[in-house]
Parts: C-alpha cells; structure tokens; sequence
C-alpha cells in the first residue's frame, strides 16, 4: 500500500487532521453568524413540531419562488465549505454528506421528522442508469426548490386501488432555476430523464411519523412490489421484538403486549403479537382475543383466523379470558 | 393450566411482507431521494466537533 507522505503525517500526529476540522467548523460557524443559524434551526424545530411553512419565515422565503435567500444561503454556504477544502484538502466537511456517483446530499439541518438538505443529481451520472422500473412513495411532505441545472422528467401520480395495485398517471416536468415543487410523496413521486449538467436543488422534507408506510409500485402494470415501514422507528422496534423473542426476555411482555394494541402500523403490530404468543402463549392469546374480537381492527380478519388456528392446536388456551379491556 | 410454548415458525405472516425502513425491490434509476437517505447515510465525522457552539439541528 502506498501512503502519501501528507496521510503519513496523519497518523502519526493528529494535530493537522483537528486543525483542518477546525477550519472548516469555524466556516460553518460564519455561514451561521451571517444566515441567523440559530434562527433557522429554531425554525426547524418549530415546523417539525407541526405548523405551516408560512409560520416560519426563513423556511418560506427559502421556497417561495419570487424570494432569493435560497441561492444566496447555498452560495455562501458552498462557497465558504470550498474555501476551507482549499486550504485543507484532506478535511472532513463536517455536515452528513452522501454520495453514490449520481445523487450527492449535503444535509443542511435535522429536526427529528424534518430535514433541510442540498441535493446536487449529475446528468452523466443519470443517462449512464437504466430506467427505473417502479417507483416508490414514503409517508413525507416535500418542498424542493430548484438552484441551478435544468432537467425533463415526469410526475408519476398514483391512486391506491383495491388488491395491492395502484392506478398510474404521468405529467410532464421541466425542472429550470426558481422552479418550486411542493408535493405529498405518498401520492406523486418524481422520475427525471435528461438533465443539463448537474441539478442542484434544496429541500425540505417534513415526514409523517405515523403516517402509512413506504410503498413500491410497479410503473408497467402499478402492480404493489414492495412495501416498508415509514419511518425508522417502527424497524427499530422491530428488530428489537425479533431479538427480545430469541433471547427468551419473558419480562419484555407486558410491554410488547401493551405495544400489540397501540395505534401502530399493522403490520409492526402483527410481528409484536407473534414475539408474544412464542415468549408467553397466555399474554399473547390475551392480546390475539382481543384483536380477533374489535372488528375495527384492521387485524381482526387474520387475528381470528390464528386463534381459531391455535385453538385447534392447543385447546387448552380456550381457558384464557380475554383482557377486559 | 398447561399452557403450550408456541414455536415462532408456526405463527404466520400477513400475505404481504412489510422490509424495513429504507428497504427498496428496484433500486434502477433512482433519481431522486427521500429523507431515508439522511437516516441511513454514515457519518464519519468525529462525535464532537471543536467547538460547542453551532446550532444543534443544524450540520449534524
């Protein structure tokens, strides 16, 4: 392996690795100072506590398409980043940052369910891709504004029909600078052909914690291929139930029952119950009984097929009451 | 009362299989993003930063 005698140097003594991040912290300090940072991160935080973007100025200057702000924030904030890899070429810019040779992401700034980033799409990149054949929409709310770059493109809009398909329609979309799009991605998703150069936009996204979850339909035929929880959280919890169950936590279920029959994804539900009935079929059949028997339920129908299933297998479980509650 | 250990493998799934969040069938030609990426993007940058004094939403 061959190492340059400037890496060489950093291992070795870290102090020019803290130096170069030092430098490039104090530039993001200065776009603070000059854009009221601690003003649009108070903004963020207040829209995703709920709110119209109206109700925060910065946010809808940002996105209203007569205003400026949006270009001039993005063209001190990239202008101020490069200066400090001028001078430190190997420092780390100190935001998160995402690339995959196509789609490059700066994110700007987090408050829990909102996220406030700069997305840079190369036109080479993209022609170099095959065309999509499905497309997916998550339980989110979008403003995009555009800053440079132009592009062609397509709106797919879906309407949710019964059987797991989706009707499809497409409009035509000419992306230019100034243009602002504000949609609700559960409903139409965006597929862009050709592009100009690099289009570079920001965006604010405000996702729906308890929204319904990520959906992948088919663009041939609006068939359902796939489908995934909206949010991290619910995967969390999850995964967690999946590995309480295996490690035997008897003691985790009086909280995974109580979870069975909160307001929660059914399908979160449904893998919560299953850890229950395998750590304590008593707890569990108790929370089974009481989904079988709230037609309400959007578990009811499968719910009452299980317990008629695990009655035949055990009758010995027709003795558990359900829960009064 | 004689309960019985209910084995996980007998319990079935709904018919359609929910993945977990972020999880896509096609990945193709995705052109764009959506805020799954800022969740799931590695961050590489040290836990704390020189200084104490940027906005706490902002940058990380």
């Amino acid at each position: 392996m061959q190492l340059s005698d400037q890496l060489r140097a950093l291992r070795t003594d870290p102090g020019p690795q803290r130096h170069a991040q030092a430098l490039l912290h104090a530039k993001l300090l200065e776009w603070c100072d000059r854009f009221a940072g601690h003003a649009l991160e108070a903004e963020l935080a207040g829209f995703a506590a709920g709110g119209n973007l109206a109700e925060f100025p910065i946010l809808s200057a940002c996105f209203d398409p007569g205003d400026g702000l949006a270009a001039e924030m993005v063209t001190a904030l990239v202008a101020l980043v490069a200066n400090g890899l001028g001078q430190e070429p190997l420092g780390q810019v100190p935001m998160r940052h995402f690339t995959n040779g196509m789609i490059s992401t700066l994110l700007i700034g987090r408050n829990g369910p909102v996220s406030l980033a700069l997305v840079a799409v190369d036109g080479i990149a993209l022609a170099r891709r095959p065309n999509p054949e499905s497309a997916s929409f998550a339980p989110n709310h979008g403003w995009e504004r555009v800053l440079a770059g132009s592009a062609e493109g397509e709106f797919i809009d879906i309407a949710p029909l019964p059987g797991n398909r989706a009707q499809i329609t497409r409009e035509p979309l000419s992306l230019a600078p100034g243009r602002v799009i504000v949609r609700d991605y559960t409903r139409r998703s965006i597929r862009l052909d050709r592009i100009e150069g690099t289009l570079v936009s920001l965006r604010l996204q405000r996702r729906r914690d308890n929204g319904p979850l990520t959906r992948e339909y088919r663009l041939s035929d609006g068939a359902l291929v796939h489908q995934a929880a909206g949010n991290p959280r619910d995967s969390r919890f999850e995964l967690a139930a999946a590995l309480l169950g295996r490690m035997g936590r008897t003691d985790a279920v009086p909280m995974l029952a109580a979870m069975v029959r909160e307001d929660r994804p059914a399908t979160l539900r449904w893998q919560l119950l299953r850890e229950c009935l395998s750590l304590d079929s008593a707890a569990g059949f108790e929370a089974l009984t009481a989904i079988a028997t709230s037609p309400d339920d959007p578990l009811a129908t499968p719910a009452g097929a299980l317990r008629a299933q695990l009655l035949e297998q055990y009758p010995q479980l027709a003795e558990i009451a359900p829960c009064p509650a | 009362m004689n309960l019985p250990k209910i084995d996980l493998s007998v319990l079935p799934d709904l018919d359609m299989l929910t993945g977990v969040f972020g999880s896509l069938a096609h990945l193709g030609r995705i052109a764009e993003s959506d805020d799954t990426l800022f969740v799931l993007m590695t961050f590489l940058y040290e836990l704390h930063p020189p200084e104490n004094d940027t906005p706490i939403g902002l940058f990380f």
